[in-house]
Protein backbone atom coordinates (compact mmCIF):
# COMPACT_ATOMS: atom_id res chain seq x y z
CA UNK A 1 0.00 0.00 0.00
CA UNK A 2 2.81 2.42 0.92
CA UNK A 3 4.60 1.73 -1.99
CA UNK A 4 1.75 1.97 -4.79
CA UNK A 5 0.68 5.42 -2.84
CA UNK A 6 3.92 6.75 -2.87
CA UNK A 7 3.90 5.97 -6.29
CA UNK A 8 0.69 7.70 -7.08
CA UNK A 9 1.77 10.95 -5.31
CA UNK A 10 5.27 11.06 -6.63
CA UNK A 11 3.62 10.92 -10.11
CA UNK A 12 1.39 13.80 -9.10
CA UNK A 13 4.88 15.50 -7.58
CA UNK A 14 6.05 14.68 -11.08
CA UNK A 15 3.43 16.69 -13.34
CA UNK A 16 3.31 19.36 -10.68
CA UNK A 17 7.02 19.51 -11.16
CA UNK A 18 7.26 19.86 -14.97
CA UNK A 19 4.14 22.38 -14.68
CA UNK A 20 5.67 24.37 -11.93
CA UNK A 21 9.83 23.95 -13.91
CA UNK A 22 7.38 25.75 -16.90
CA UNK A 23 6.57 28.90 -15.33
CA UNK A 24 9.83 29.07 -13.46
CA UNK A 25 11.18 29.43 -16.59
CA UNK A 26 8.92 31.32 -18.32
CA UNK A 27 9.21 34.01 -15.71
CA UNK A 28 13.26 33.21 -15.64
CA UNK A 29 13.21 34.25 -19.08
CA UNK A 30 11.28 37.57 -18.45
CA UNK A 31 13.67 38.56 -15.78
CA UNK A 32 16.47 38.13 -17.76
CA UNK A 33 15.26 39.93 -21.03
CA UNK A 34 14.70 42.55 -18.46
CA UNK A 35 18.07 42.82 -17.08
CA UNK A 36 19.29 42.45 -20.77
CA UNK A 37 17.65 45.37 -22.78
CA UNK A 38 17.83 47.71 -19.72
CA UNK A 39 19.52 50.83 -20.64
CA UNK A 40 23.27 51.73 -19.63
CA UNK A 41 24.26 54.69 -17.81
CA UNK A 42 21.33 57.50 -17.20
CA UNK A 43 18.88 57.50 -19.47
CA UNK A 44 16.95 60.97 -20.75
CA UNK A 45 13.48 61.97 -19.56
CA UNK A 46 11.28 63.65 -20.72
CA UNK A 47 9.00 65.95 -18.72
CA UNK A 48 6.12 68.09 -18.52
CA UNK A 49 4.95 70.06 -15.72
CA UNK A 50 1.49 72.15 -16.18
CA UNK A 51 0.68 74.23 -13.09
CA UNK A 52 -2.61 76.53 -12.66
CA UNK A 53 -2.23 79.53 -10.84
CA UNK A 54 -4.55 80.39 -8.16
CA UNK A 55 -5.88 76.47 -8.43
CA UNK A 56 -4.64 73.51 -7.13
CA UNK A 57 -4.80 70.98 -9.82
CA UNK A 58 -1.36 70.27 -11.45
CA UNK A 59 0.09 67.69 -14.08
CA UNK A 60 3.21 65.98 -14.04
CA UNK A 61 4.72 64.07 -16.61
CA UNK A 62 7.66 62.13 -16.62
CA UNK A 63 8.15 60.26 -19.55
CA UNK A 64 11.91 57.96 -20.14
CA UNK A 65 12.92 59.45 -24.17
CA UNK A 66 12.91 55.90 -25.33
CA UNK A 67 9.35 55.29 -24.66
CA UNK A 68 8.91 58.62 -26.78
CA UNK A 69 10.99 58.10 -29.30
CA UNK A 70 8.96 54.23 -29.69
CA UNK A 71 5.81 56.29 -30.17
CA UNK A 72 6.93 58.16 -32.15
CA UNK A 73 8.84 55.78 -34.17
CA UNK A 74 5.47 53.32 -33.81
CA UNK A 75 3.14 55.90 -35.04
CA UNK A 76 0.69 54.97 -37.83
CA UNK A 77 1.64 55.89 -41.20
CA UNK A 78 -0.78 58.78 -41.74
CA UNK A 79 1.05 60.70 -38.78
CA UNK A 80 4.59 59.60 -39.32
CA UNK A 81 5.33 58.30 -42.84
CA UNK A 82 8.99 57.46 -43.27
CA UNK A 83 10.30 59.03 -40.20
CA UNK A 84 8.58 62.25 -41.11
CA UNK A 85 5.48 64.01 -39.51
CA UNK A 86 3.59 65.55 -42.37
CA UNK A 87 2.59 69.12 -41.41
CA UNK A 88 -0.87 70.89 -42.73
CA UNK A 89 -0.24 74.66 -42.15
CA UNK A 90 -3.24 75.41 -44.05
CA UNK A 91 -1.47 77.40 -46.65
CA UNK A 92 -3.88 74.81 -49.47
CA UNK A 93 -7.16 75.01 -47.83
CA UNK A 94 -9.89 74.74 -49.85
CA UNK A 95 -12.63 75.99 -47.66
CA UNK A 96 -12.23 79.75 -49.76
CA UNK A 97 -10.19 80.91 -46.28
CA UNK A 98 -6.65 81.72 -47.36
CA UNK A 99 -5.42 81.52 -43.88
CA UNK A 100 -2.98 83.68 -42.75
CA UNK A 101 -0.41 80.61 -42.12
CA UNK A 102 3.41 79.89 -43.74
CA UNK A 103 3.65 76.29 -45.25
CA UNK A 104 7.10 74.70 -43.58
CA UNK A 105 8.87 75.50 -46.62
CA UNK A 106 8.19 79.07 -46.39
CA UNK A 107 8.81 78.76 -42.61
CA UNK A 108 12.19 76.92 -43.23
CA UNK A 109 13.08 79.63 -45.61
CA UNK A 110 12.60 82.65 -43.69
CA UNK A 111 14.28 80.75 -41.03
CA UNK A 112 17.43 79.96 -42.51
CA UNK A 113 18.20 83.34 -43.68
CA UNK A 114 17.37 84.66 -40.01
CA UNK A 115 19.17 82.40 -37.91
CA UNK A 116 22.86 83.79 -39.05
CA UNK A 117 21.56 87.17 -38.38
CA UNK A 118 21.89 86.74 -34.32
CA UNK A 119 19.73 88.58 -32.10
CA UNK A 120 16.76 89.81 -34.24
CA UNK A 121 13.28 90.47 -34.20
CA UNK A 122 11.71 87.76 -36.78
CA UNK A 123 7.89 88.52 -36.60
CA UNK A 124 5.89 91.77 -35.08
CA UNK A 125 1.91 91.74 -35.85
CA UNK A 126 0.26 93.93 -34.04
CA UNK A 127 -3.42 93.91 -34.35
CA UNK A 128 -5.93 95.80 -31.75
CA UNK A 129 -6.01 93.18 -29.39
CA UNK A 130 -2.66 91.67 -29.27
CA UNK A 131 0.65 91.81 -30.34
CA UNK A 132 2.46 88.95 -31.08
CA UNK A 133 6.42 89.26 -31.45
CA UNK A 134 8.85 86.67 -32.35
CA UNK A 135 12.43 86.66 -31.69
CA UNK A 136 16.08 85.19 -31.17
CA UNK A 137 17.74 85.91 -27.95
CA UNK A 138 20.58 84.18 -27.76
CA UNK A 139 20.13 80.11 -27.99
CA UNK A 140 16.06 80.85 -27.62
CA UNK A 141 13.69 81.90 -30.02
CA UNK A 142 11.03 84.06 -27.79
CA UNK A 143 7.74 84.08 -28.75
CA UNK A 144 5.43 86.56 -26.83
CA UNK A 145 1.93 87.87 -27.60
CA UNK A 146 0.81 90.60 -25.03
CA UNK A 147 -2.68 92.79 -24.50
CA UNK A 148 -2.49 97.16 -25.06
CA UNK A 149 -2.18 96.94 -21.49
CA UNK A 150 0.97 95.92 -21.26
CA UNK A 151 0.32 92.49 -19.82
CA UNK A 152 2.28 89.79 -20.92
CA UNK A 153 -0.05 87.29 -22.05
CA UNK A 154 2.00 84.16 -23.39
CA UNK A 155 5.12 83.28 -22.74
CA UNK A 156 6.50 80.79 -25.08
CA UNK A 157 10.67 80.02 -25.56
CA UNK A 158 11.82 77.63 -27.73
CA UNK A 159 15.89 76.36 -27.90
CA UNK A 160 17.20 77.59 -31.51
CA UNK A 161 18.54 74.02 -31.70
CA UNK A 162 14.99 72.52 -31.54
CA UNK A 163 13.76 74.90 -33.95
CA UNK A 164 16.84 73.73 -36.31
CA UNK A 165 15.32 70.19 -36.15
CA UNK A 166 12.53 70.93 -36.83
CA UNK A 167 12.62 72.66 -39.95
CA UNK A 168 15.60 70.32 -41.22
CA UNK A 169 15.51 68.39 -44.34
CA UNK A 170 13.16 69.68 -47.24
CA UNK A 171 9.20 69.38 -48.43
CA UNK A 172 6.19 69.94 -45.74
CA UNK A 173 7.09 67.43 -43.42
CA UNK A 174 9.21 67.41 -40.02
CA UNK A 175 12.13 64.78 -39.70
CA UNK A 176 11.17 62.61 -36.72
CA UNK A 177 14.62 61.46 -36.63
CA UNK A 178 16.48 64.52 -36.73
CA UNK A 179 13.98 66.00 -33.68
CA UNK A 180 14.58 62.77 -31.93
CA UNK A 181 18.71 63.25 -32.51
CA UNK A 182 18.08 66.88 -31.17
CA UNK A 183 16.09 65.68 -28.01
CA UNK A 184 18.46 62.95 -27.26
CA UNK A 185 21.65 65.14 -27.07
CA UNK A 186 19.57 68.01 -25.57
CA UNK A 187 19.17 68.42 -21.21
CA UNK A 188 17.15 71.50 -20.20
CA UNK A 189 14.25 73.50 -21.29
CA UNK A 190 12.60 72.20 -24.97
CA UNK A 191 9.31 74.75 -24.25
CA UNK A 192 7.96 77.13 -21.62
CA UNK A 193 4.88 78.72 -21.75
CA UNK A 194 3.44 81.03 -19.40
CA UNK A 195 0.58 83.02 -19.37
CA UNK A 196 -2.20 84.74 -16.63
CA UNK A 197 -3.82 81.10 -15.85
CA UNK A 198 -1.40 78.93 -16.05
CA UNK A 199 2.34 77.79 -16.64
CA UNK A 200 3.29 74.54 -18.74
CA UNK A 201 7.42 73.74 -18.84
CA UNK A 202 8.70 70.69 -20.53
CA UNK A 203 12.20 70.09 -20.24
CA UNK A 204 15.04 67.15 -20.42
CA UNK A 205 16.79 65.75 -17.76
CA UNK A 206 18.25 62.08 -16.20
CA UNK A 207 16.50 62.36 -13.33
CA UNK A 208 13.47 60.33 -12.91
CA UNK A 209 11.13 62.33 -11.19
CA UNK A 210 12.73 65.83 -13.00
CA UNK A 211 14.17 68.56 -11.25
CA UNK A 212 12.09 71.38 -9.72
CA UNK A 213 13.34 74.63 -11.38
CA UNK B 1 -6.18 -3.49 -7.24
CA UNK B 2 -7.77 -1.46 -4.65
CA UNK B 3 -5.01 0.16 -3.01
CA UNK B 4 -3.91 0.97 -6.41
CA UNK B 5 -7.00 2.47 -7.22
CA UNK B 6 -7.02 4.27 -3.80
CA UNK B 7 -3.26 5.61 -4.82
CA UNK B 8 -4.34 6.88 -8.38
CA UNK B 9 -7.69 8.33 -6.18
CA UNK B 10 -5.70 10.03 -4.39
CA UNK B 11 -2.64 11.39 -6.52
CA UNK B 12 -5.53 12.75 -9.17
CA UNK B 13 -6.48 15.70 -6.57
CA UNK B 14 -3.17 16.42 -5.96
CA UNK B 15 -1.94 16.38 -8.97
CA UNK B 16 -4.83 18.68 -10.22
CA UNK B 17 -4.12 21.25 -6.89
CA UNK B 18 -0.54 20.95 -8.01
CA UNK B 19 -0.94 22.22 -11.58
CA UNK B 20 -3.90 24.72 -10.34
CA UNK B 21 -1.02 25.94 -7.97
CA UNK B 22 1.74 25.78 -10.19
CA UNK B 23 0.02 28.12 -12.71
CA UNK B 24 -1.44 29.93 -10.73
CA UNK B 25 -5.09 31.21 -9.21
CA UNK B 26 -6.67 34.36 -9.30
CA UNK B 27 -8.51 35.35 -6.42
CA UNK B 28 -11.91 37.81 -6.72
CA UNK B 29 -12.96 39.04 -3.37
CA UNK B 30 -15.34 41.29 -3.13
CA UNK B 31 -16.84 42.66 0.04
CA UNK B 32 -20.03 44.65 0.58
CA UNK B 33 -19.75 47.02 3.28
CA UNK B 34 -22.60 47.98 5.84
CA UNK B 35 -24.10 45.55 8.76
CA UNK B 36 -26.07 42.80 6.11
CA UNK B 37 -22.95 42.75 3.51
CA UNK B 38 -21.78 40.08 1.80
CA UNK B 39 -18.50 38.59 0.91
CA UNK B 40 -17.86 36.56 -2.38
CA UNK B 41 -14.78 34.89 -2.77
CA UNK B 42 -14.35 33.18 -6.12
CA UNK B 43 -11.14 31.63 -6.71
CA UNK B 44 -10.26 31.31 -10.67
CA UNK B 45 -7.44 29.31 -11.80
CA UNK B 46 -5.16 30.71 -14.22
CA UNK B 47 -5.02 27.79 -16.57
CA UNK B 48 -8.98 27.38 -16.96
CA UNK B 49 -9.20 31.26 -17.58
CA UNK B 50 -6.70 30.55 -19.83
CA UNK B 51 -8.23 28.02 -21.36
CA UNK B 52 -11.69 30.00 -21.64
CA UNK B 53 -10.60 32.84 -22.96
CA UNK B 54 -8.97 31.06 -25.93
CA UNK B 55 -12.58 30.34 -26.87
CA UNK B 56 -12.87 34.49 -27.51
CA UNK B 57 -13.07 35.32 -30.90
CA UNK B 58 -11.12 37.15 -31.91
CA UNK B 59 -12.09 38.69 -34.88
CA UNK B 60 -15.17 40.34 -32.82
CA UNK B 61 -12.97 41.98 -30.54
CA UNK B 62 -10.90 43.23 -33.27
CA UNK B 63 -14.20 44.81 -34.91
CA UNK B 64 -15.17 46.16 -31.66
CA UNK B 65 -12.33 48.22 -31.33
CA UNK B 66 -12.41 50.30 -34.50
CA UNK B 67 -9.70 53.07 -35.43
CA UNK B 68 -7.99 52.10 -32.17
CA UNK B 69 -7.32 48.87 -33.47
CA UNK B 70 -4.90 50.47 -36.29
CA UNK B 71 -2.46 52.36 -33.26
CA UNK B 72 -2.29 48.29 -31.75
CA UNK B 73 0.66 47.66 -33.09
CA UNK B 74 2.56 51.43 -31.31
CA UNK B 75 0.93 50.64 -28.55
CA UNK B 76 2.91 47.45 -28.05
CA UNK B 77 6.00 49.27 -29.48
CA UNK B 78 5.70 52.02 -26.38
CA UNK B 79 4.90 48.99 -23.93
CA UNK B 80 7.98 47.02 -25.05
CA UNK B 81 10.25 50.24 -24.56
CA UNK B 82 8.13 51.18 -21.22
CA UNK B 83 9.56 47.73 -20.26
CA UNK B 84 12.71 48.49 -20.93
CA UNK B 85 12.70 51.80 -19.33
CA UNK B 86 14.00 52.22 -15.63
CA UNK B 87 11.67 53.15 -12.85
CA UNK B 88 9.36 55.93 -11.98
CA UNK B 89 6.29 57.94 -11.78
CA UNK B 90 4.81 58.59 -15.12
CA UNK B 91 2.09 60.86 -14.79
CA UNK B 92 0.94 62.59 -11.21
CA UNK B 93 -2.38 64.45 -11.98
CA UNK B 94 -3.35 66.59 -8.67
CA UNK B 95 -6.90 68.51 -8.89
CA UNK B 96 -9.23 69.77 -5.72
CA UNK B 97 -10.45 66.32 -4.69
CA UNK B 98 -8.34 63.55 -6.56
CA UNK B 99 -5.23 62.70 -7.28
CA UNK B 100 -4.36 59.90 -10.05
CA UNK B 101 -0.55 58.74 -10.08
CA UNK B 102 0.86 56.24 -12.89
CA UNK B 103 3.95 54.65 -12.02
CA UNK B 104 6.66 52.12 -13.16
CA UNK B 105 7.86 49.74 -10.50
CA UNK B 106 9.85 47.14 -11.99
CA UNK B 107 7.59 44.62 -14.75
CA UNK B 108 4.67 46.87 -13.57
CA UNK B 109 2.75 49.62 -14.43
CA UNK B 110 0.61 51.25 -11.36
CA UNK B 111 -2.58 53.47 -11.48
CA UNK B 112 -3.69 54.61 -8.08
CA UNK B 113 -6.27 56.79 -8.01
CA UNK B 114 -7.17 58.51 -4.75
CA UNK B 115 -10.67 60.33 -4.25
CA UNK B 116 -12.90 61.74 -1.60
CA UNK B 117 -14.44 58.64 -0.75
CA UNK B 118 -12.53 56.33 -3.23
CA UNK B 119 -8.74 54.49 -3.80
CA UNK B 120 -8.33 52.47 -6.71
CA UNK B 121 -4.88 50.90 -7.40
CA UNK B 122 -5.00 48.73 -10.70
CA UNK B 123 -1.37 47.07 -11.07
CA UNK B 124 -0.74 46.58 -14.80
CA UNK B 125 1.57 43.64 -15.02
CA UNK B 126 3.58 45.26 -18.48
CA UNK B 127 4.27 41.32 -19.88
CA UNK B 128 0.83 40.59 -19.49
CA UNK B 129 0.02 43.52 -21.32
CA UNK B 130 2.37 43.94 -24.25
CA UNK B 131 0.95 40.10 -24.62
CA UNK B 132 -2.79 41.39 -25.43
CA UNK B 133 -1.67 42.99 -28.42
CA UNK B 134 -0.29 40.37 -30.97
CA UNK B 135 2.40 41.02 -33.39
CA UNK B 136 0.20 41.35 -36.30
CA UNK B 137 -1.93 44.02 -34.13
CA UNK B 138 -4.90 41.74 -33.33
CA UNK B 139 -5.92 41.44 -29.26
CA UNK B 140 -4.89 37.99 -28.16
CA UNK B 141 -6.84 37.84 -24.68
CA UNK B 142 -5.36 34.12 -23.80
CA UNK B 143 -1.80 35.74 -24.11
CA UNK B 144 -3.18 37.88 -21.84
CA UNK B 145 -4.20 35.47 -19.63
CA UNK B 146 -0.73 33.54 -20.18
CA UNK B 147 0.83 36.34 -19.34
CA UNK B 148 -0.63 36.87 -15.73
CA UNK B 149 1.92 34.30 -14.73
CA UNK B 150 4.23 36.22 -14.80
CA UNK B 151 2.83 38.72 -12.24
CA UNK B 152 2.07 36.06 -9.84
CA UNK B 153 1.54 36.94 -5.61
CA UNK B 154 0.61 40.52 -6.23
CA UNK B 155 -3.10 42.24 -6.24
CA UNK B 156 -4.04 43.54 -9.55
CA UNK B 157 -7.21 45.54 -8.72
CA UNK B 158 -8.14 46.92 -5.45
CA UNK B 159 -10.77 49.17 -5.64
CA UNK B 160 -12.94 51.00 -2.10
CA UNK B 161 -15.24 52.95 -2.57
CA UNK B 162 -16.59 53.57 0.90
CA UNK B 163 -17.34 50.60 3.19
CA UNK B 164 -17.16 48.26 -0.62
CA UNK B 165 -14.43 46.30 -1.00
CA UNK B 166 -13.31 44.62 -4.49
CA UNK B 167 -10.06 43.32 -4.95
CA UNK B 168 -8.53 40.44 -7.40
CA UNK B 169 -5.15 39.14 -7.06
CA UNK B 170 -2.80 36.47 -8.35
CA UNK B 171 -1.47 33.92 -6.19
Amino acid sequence: MNRTALAGVGAALVVAGVVGLGVAQARTDGASAAETTGPSGAPAWLHVRVDEHGKSSKVRVNVPLTVVEAALEAAPSQIVDKGRIKIDLGHDRHDGDEGHDLSLAQMRKIWQSLKDAGDTEIVSVEQEDETVKVARKGDLVQVRVSKPSGEEEVQVDVPVSLVDAVLAGPGDSVDVKMVIRELRARRGDIVRVNDKDSAVRIWIDESAAGEAR
Amino acid sequence: MLKLILATAAALPVAAGATVAATGVAWVDVREGGPNGTRIVVPVPLLAAELASAFVPIPDIASEMGEARQHLGAARKVLDALGESPDGELVRVEDKDETVVIAKEGDTLRVHVSGKNEDIDVNVPLESAAQVIRPDGRIDPAAAVRGLRHARFQTLVEVRDGDDHVKISLW
